[in-house]
């Protein structure tokens, strides 16, 4: 296409007008794309210290209502709703923990769990006989994936002991769950409970009590996990509005992030549109004025017959190619301020943590820049189509 | 490709309700090879008669069309009827890359194209590729040394010459030169003029030059037209008719008008 390349060749030959344009347009671009970049880095950082911890995502019921398994079912069934399990009254939560065949007993606290517990490492099943085990229980215990623990409880009116042999599925890691702790599913707490409650238990060598059969299955309370940071305000809304009933969840420090990251959004929409609406000011003007620079060239082009209605493109690709030059130079120039900014601060961050920018956010940038680029070029294409080619005649020219 | 170029009463008008100036171009004709010498006083609209005659301008009146010379091949043109299509822009475009070229006053080069890109690339607008007739034409105007520099880097001559040589490279029928040695001192005037002529003629190009160089033009041979003020003096409508030079020397004296 001659017009493609005439416009290359025009403007890799006026190489000092296209500095200044990949400076303007780069002038503006870093700033941004380092404050985009920070905003990133930061607020990733502090949402990632949230979500490292499942308890941000954790709402439990507190006060003396009581639940059954069709409301467990009801709140699996929200959309806000992740993984939903009930729970036993919290005294009877307290057990003590031998490796099979070990002399040494821990105390440790069961808590019911299951497949989709954002506290179980990824792929870990559990059923009615295996566990997963907090990492300073294994230590302490020598637990390890594969072994059996008895869990055994103790309550005073009754003359034995509850020994419950569960398989360990996994230990946990140890930013996990803190303390000593069994995660088990909610029948293994519930048998903990009928025990204290003093029902016999025939299976576990108990066969004094009242009939388990009797038994009416209610629970103390619900544990709740939202799918997401942006789900635990409305599920805490809901699960309270719903039961009519008190709940605890880090909310308010979720919520404080949040509105963090919204804030910063918004300042950064705020400071990008204002530098926007200068660097337009800069590219439609200097668009135009290179139009009006170079109105014998494009005369000229004119005059031997290069159409009118392609001459257009002229100023177009020249000002897309200066904004491609710009945007790499600019995320060059990131990658350099990137590199100074972790050097001067120390930010605990991991390398490259602090000034962060997906490949999917950059193609976004791209595309809204070249967007940009072409929107302040069309008034200086207009500037060119009304050139007459006449003026070569008429006014000399080079 | 040879074609005669007819120009019939073609008339076009500018200003305003007050004050118009009116060019008439008269009944006449240019055939392939054949050199028009246009002259008249300042204001009396060389320009704009070139700017009719290049598609650059729309006529208000007139005919004016392209028939190829006997035993020619090639369609008919009918240039004036370009500005009434829907796609005029693109139509006179096209006519001035194929049936024209131009010198204009200094040159027109493109600053960022070398000599021989300066050439060619009338024959890449026009389609019609011929390497080895850019080069001859570059022989011929004595071009071949500097075909490698840029615009800004050759003396006004130069310049004029490789204009000429962009204006013959893709063989239009017809070459418009608007004063092509205003600029140059004397010797060089004659001599860009000489090489104008001389190529035009060898490739077979009719030539229209516009001058107001009377002793440059005097040392060739050529057809002389004049435009001349045929409106009373101090009229507000003045109107100005391009008349062949003999019938000129009869009329009353020419008038210059400023402005």
């Amino acid at each position: 296409m001659l017009i493609l390349r005439l416009a290359l060749r025009d403007l890799f030959f006026q190489k000092v007008h296209l500095i200044c344009n990949i400076a303007v347009l780069a002038g503006v671009l870093v700033p941004l794309l380092v404050l985009f970049g920070v905003k990133n880095g930061v607020y990733n950082a502090l949402i990632g210290q949230l979500l490292s911890n499942p308890r941000s995502l954790q709402i439990d019921t507190s006060g003396n209502t009581t639940f059954t398994t069709a409301d467990a079912e009801l709140v699996r069934g929200w959309p806000e709703a992740g993984f939903v399990t009930l729970k036993t009254r919290s005294q009877f939560d307290f057990v003590n923990v031998r490796l099979d065949g070990g002399r040494q007993k821990r105390d440790a606290i069961l808590i019911p769990s299951g497949a989709g517990d954002p506290n179980l490492p990824e792929g870990v099943q559990l059923n009615a006989s295996s566990a997963a085990v907090s990492a300073q229980l294994a230590e302490q215990l020598q637990i390890s994936t594969g072994d059996r623990i008895d869990v055994i409880t103790q309550a005073e009116d009754r003359p034995r002991q509850l020994r419950v042999q569960l398989a360990v599925a996994s230990v946990l890691p140890p930013g996990g769950v803190s303390g000593r702790a069994v995660l088990a599913q909610i029948e293994v707490l519930d048998l903990v409970e009928a025990f204290y409650d003093a029902y016999a238990l025939p299976e576990h060598g108990i066969t004094e009590g009242r009939s388990f059969a009797q038994r009416a299955a209610v629970f103390e309370g619900l544990r709740v996990y939202a799918r997401g940071l942006e789900d635990l305000a409305p599920l805490q809304n809901r699960i309270e509005a719903h039961f009519g009933i008190r709940t605890e969840a880090r909310t308010a420090e979720v919520q404080g992030v949040l509105n963090l990251g919204r804030n910063l959004n918004l300042a950064l929409l705020l400071t990008a549109s204002v530098a926007s609406l200068g660097l337009a000011a800069a590219l439609v003007f200097g668009f135009w004025g290179e139009v009006q620079r170079k109105r014998q060239v494009l005369a000229s082009l004119a005059l031997m017959g290069l159409g009118g209605q392609r001459l257009w493109l002229f100023p177009l690709i020249q000002a897309l190619v200066s904004a491609a030059l710009a945007l790499i130079v600019s995320f060059a120039l990131l990658g350099l301020a990137s590199l100074i900014a972790e050097q001067l601060f120390e930010t605990g961050l991991a390398v490259g943590g602090l000034v962060q920018m997906t490949g999917a956010q950059g193609a976004v940038i791209v595309v809204l820049v070249m967007l940009f680029v072409v929107a302040s070029s069309l008034f200086a294409a207009r500037a060119a189509l009304g050139i007459d080619p006449a003026t070569v005649l008429r006014e000399g020219a080079t | 490709m040879a074609y005669v170029l007819s120009i019939d009463d073609l008339t076009v008008t500018l200003g305003d309700a007050e004050r118009r100036f009116t060019l008439r171009a008269g009944k006449w004709s240019i055939a392939a090879g054949e050199v028009i010498g246009l002259t008249g006083p300042s204001g009396t609209g060389k320009t704009l008669l070139l700017e009719l005659l290049g598609m650059l301008r729309a006529p208000d009146a007139g005919r004016y069309r392209a028939e190829p010379l006997a035993g020619e091949t090639g369609a008919p043109q009918a240039f004036d009827s370009f500005w009434k299509a829907p796609n005029a822009i693109a139509l006179c475009a096209q006519a001035r890359a194929r049936f024209f070229g131009f010198v204009p006053q200094a040159g027109g080069l493109l600053p960022f194209l070398t000599v021989a890109e300066n050439v060619e690339i009338s024959q890449r607008i026009a389609k019609r590729p011929d390497p080895d007739w850019a080069s001859a034409l570059l022989g011929e105007l004595g071009l071949s040394q500097i075909a490698h520099l840029r615009p800004g880097a050759l003396s006004i001559g130069q310049r004029q010459r490789v204009a000429i040589a962009r204006a013959l490279a893709h063989r239009p029928f017809c070459v418009i030169a608007d004063e092509p040695t205003a600029a140059l001192d004397p010797e060089n005037a004659q001599a860009a003029m000489g090489l104008l002529i001389e190529a035009a003629q060898a490739g077979g190009t009719a030539t229209l030059l516009s001058s107001h160089d009377f002793p440059t033009l005097s040392h060739f041979a050529m057809r002389r037209m004049a435009l001349q003020i045929t409106s009373a003096p101090h009229d507000p409508n003045v109107v100005s008719t391009l008349v062949p030079l003999e019938a000129q020397k009869t009329a009353s004296a020419p008038q210059e008008v400023s402005g």
